[in-house]
């Protein structure tokens, strides 16, 4: 596997930087993908040298055509494929024999279509193999690489976008041409452009590895409809982060919550696809994106200015409304106003009228002209507080909107701080932004997006580079136990665990479990409660009841040996008018637990991400409120301790209305052997740990209920 | 009708349709691979062999033939 990964990002460089192509499938008739491609290529000034290959035709565009690829007396570096998908295999297979290692694959027809298509497309996979070759696509819109000695725009998109240091990798090449449209309009410019299609080969992961190496990219974007891995995504974001300190930004599609209404815990019911996914990108760094607009804003935030060093800025407006909407953008998303020195208050004093705010946010005055924006704007960088500065404008009748922006775009060259603005309005401001945007000077329509993208950038920078994924060592986890208690829980395709059993496997990874045990009659039950002292709780346990309280089948606060009998005698007539045809195993008789506050932990598998956890207030209310976080697992101590800190239950735990905080500590140690657990066992579907009693700090915390459920077995 | 007769009237509807010369079309061709018919000229062929035989074909298998000895064969089960 690593040497075909290897071999992926040797090819990859061929793909990008070719010397010689072969557009294989080509023709004459404009405005067809296999004419456009070859027209896109001769029209981007590509370097190197092309080879159009076309079964009818003796030339196309002046250019000599060969028949079949073999037929091309010189090397070929690169092969584009754009026949129809019937016959692309035997392209392929001939591009093999001639020793091309580097291929795309335009054409559609594959996996998308269905069952016939994906026959097809292994039949791809089986060639590529065969000769070490690789390949992007198939159906797919192309590549581009902006690099001028390169120069290659092997799509069809409409035309090739400017040079730039952005990188965009996307699974649909429909999107890609509207994200070229989008980015030519406000002057963006790409270092690559990958439309990967239906990744049969190159994968996403194999593009951000190369786009890690690739000197001409700062930043990463990407467009993904499905996460097919979502752990080896993960674990390419984390190294392309931490080895080249890019951003990757990810705009992923489909947040539905399918199929997720249809599972039997807890666990199961909270723990959508999305927000799964959510806690994934999260965990590994990626920025997740909402829509279009909001990734490239935060993309031009990281690609053209310098990252900024803390979270104080200065705001400098002409209008007084303006620059409140952008304090309170600003403050609502965790950023501070800097405080300006007396030095900068007495500049500022000096250049701006006796009407005008020389406090934080800088009012410049409806009537300003450049020169006051420049003192200003000169005076915020020198000020050691400021870490960024926020431009506003909105047009008067004597505001000089391009000499303001053209003078904005001269006085950021240089600076090692980073220059925001918002030109409020649209048409009157319209050549202003054009002027800013051909400077690669950021610039939003609204303060709020203005705010969000520095927000993005800092947090990165501060503390997503620099973060760890260490995995704690943990001990008192005795894994062959947990495998025989497996083993015996697992037999008869039982796929539903009750209480006990699921307790004992818990155990054998160091949670903390209540002192308890089953008994079979109202006299083992008491002689159990006398041991482990009273109040006592009593619990049914059963395969055939999931939600015990359902069918009243549990008894609290029992405090003598007279109440325990009443219990066990009440408890069996309950549940056997409310299930008759539930078999009972016993009653399990627990140490009764107060002082605490009732949490839920719960492990939950993923299609794309694998084992995930959950953490949340627990206790019968937990579907009601939905105040649960999630964790990929296996997570690291600040993973999970980010999981507590994403609820408002987390207030609650510090100790929120007089109460004593909570041992914190005893979940976030929980959470980690759960997760270790997950990891260790892929059969455990979904596990409940609900209620987790949590005692005062230093206390601990034990378990009140558990129950599992496990994969059918063939 | 003999298979060598349809594939000697199945060459020369290619011929005509795809304006390449009957004797470069061997019995294995690929309609598009090797004589380098496009999505229309496929259309066109069908529609050929169609008049040629005086023959109905199913259009979606008949648009899977791929080869000359495809489309013979094919042709053989109509006439």
């Amino acid at each position: 596997m690593e040497d075909l990964q290897k071999l992926r990002q040797k090819n990859l460089e061929t793909i990008f930087n070719p010397k010689s192509i072969a557009i294989v499938g080509t023709n004459k008739v404009k405005g067809t993908v296999p004419h456009d491609i070859l027209d896109n290529i001769l029209k981007a000034d590509f370097n190197g040298i092309v080879y159009p290959v076309s079964p009818r035709e003796k030339s196309i565009k002046g250019i000599k055509a060969y028949k079949y690829v073999v037929d091309v007396p010189d090397d070929i570096d690169l092969a584009i494929l754009v026949f129809p998908s019937s016959v692309c295999h035997m392209a392929l297979e001939q591009c093999g024999q001639k020793g091309i290692k580097s291929v795309i694959i335009i054409s559609a027809g594959y996996k998308e279509v269905g069952e016939a298509g994906l026959k097809r497309e292994q039949q791809l996979i089986e060639i590529a193999r065969k000769y070490d070759m690789s390949f992007i696509g198939p159906n797919c819109l192309g590549v581009i690489n902006t690099f001028p000695d390169t120069r290659l725009d092997a799509s069809f998109a409409r035309e090739m976008p400017a040079r730039g240091n952005i990188g965009f990798l996307s699974q649909s090449g429909a999107l890609c041409t509207a994200v070229l449209d989008y980015a030519s309009a406000k002057h963006i410019g790409f270092s690559k452009f990958i439309s990967f299609g239906n990744k049969a080969d190159i994968s996403e992961i194999d593009l951000l590895f190369y786009l890690m190496n690739d000197e001409e990219t700062k930043v990463i974007l990407m467009y993904l409809e499905e996460v097919s891995d979502g752990q080896a995504l993960m674990d390419a974001a984390r190294e392309v982060i931490e080895k080249s300190g890019k951003p990757i930004l990810i705009l992923k599609s489909g947040r539905t919550n399918e199929g997720a209404s249809a599972a039997a815990s807890h666990t199961g019911s909270l723990a959508g696809s999305d927000e799964v996914c959510d806690a994934g990108f999260e965990q590994a760094g990626i920025i997740r994106c909402d829509n279009i607009e909001e990734m490239f804003n935060r993309a031009r935030a990281f690609a053209y200015q310098p990252p900024p060093a803390s979270e104080k800025v200065a705001i400098i407006t002409n209008a007084g409304g303006p620059g409140v909407l952008t304090t309170d953008a600003a403050i609502s998303r965790g950023l501070k106003l800097a405080k300006f020195s007396e030095e900068t208050t007495a500049i500022l004093k000096k250049a701006l009228p006796a009407t005008a705010n020389i406090n934080n946010p800088v009012d410049v005055i409806g009537d300003a002209r450049s020169d006051r924006y420049l003192a200003a704007i000169q005076a915020a960088f020198d000020d050691e507080d400021v870490a960024g500065v926020f431009v506003i404008l909105t047009p008067q009748s004597m505001t000089d909107i391009d000499t303001i922006a053209a003078d904005v775009a001269r006085i950021a060259e240089g600076q090692t701080k980073p220059i925001y603005t918002s030109f409020m309005g649209e048409k009157d401001v319209a050549s202003g932004i054009d002027i800013l945007q051909r400077a690669n000077i950021p610039h939003y329509i609204l303060p709020e997006s203005m705010c969000d993208s520095y927000n993005a950038v800092y947090h990165f920078n501060k503390h997503v580079k620099s973060k760890a994924h260490q995995l704690p060592a943990l001990d008192n986890i005795q894994e062959g136990l947990a495998r025989n208690i497996m083993a015996k829980v697992h037999v008869n395709g039982r796929t539903y665990i009750p209480e006990v059993e699921t307790i004992d496997l818990l155990q054998s990874y160091g949670l903390p479990v209540p002192q308890g045990k089953l008994a079979s009659s109202p006299e083992e039950a008491v002689k159990i409660a006398d041991k482990i002292g009273y109040p006592v709780v009593m619990k049914v346990v059963s395969d055939d009841i999931i939600h015990k309280s359902d069918a009243k089948g549990i008894e609290l606060n029992l405090g003598s040996p007279a109440e325990v009998k009443d219990a066990w005698e009440r408890i069996h007539t309950n549940v056997k008018s409310a299930m008759p045809e539930a078999s009972i195993t016993g009653l399990y008789v627990v140490r009764m637990i107060t002082g605490s506050e009732e949490i839920i932990l719960g492990i939950k598998r993923d299609p794309s991400f694998g084992p995930v956890l959950l953490f949340g207030l627990g206790g019968i209310f937990v579907e009601i409120f939905k105040d649960v976080s999630f964790g990929v697992a296996p997570l690291s101590r600040e993973d999970a301790m980010n999981m507590l800190q994403q609820t408002r239950a987390y207030k609650i735990l510090q100790g929120a209305r007089g109460q004593n905080p909570r041992d914190m500590d005893s979940i976030v140690d929980a959470l980690l052997r759960l997760g270790q657990l997950a990891v260790d066992f892929p059969e455990i579907e979904e596990l409940d740990i609900n209620p987790l009693f949590v005692m005062d700090e230093g206390r601990g915390s034990v378990i009140g209920d558990a129950r599992m459920i496990l994969a059918k077995t063939e | 009708m003999d298979k060598n007769e349809i594939l000697t009237r199945v060459k020369g509807v290619v011929s005509a349709v795809l304006k390449t010369e009957s004797s470069e079309i061997t019995d294995d061709a690929n309609f598009i691979f090797d004589l380098g018919a496009d999505s229309m000229q496929s259309v066109e062929l069908v529609a050929g062999f169609e008049e040629e035989f005086d023959i109905e074909m199913d259009q979606d298998r008949a648009l899977e033939v791929q080869t000359i000895g495809d489309a013979v064969n094919f042709i053989s089960e109509y006439v």
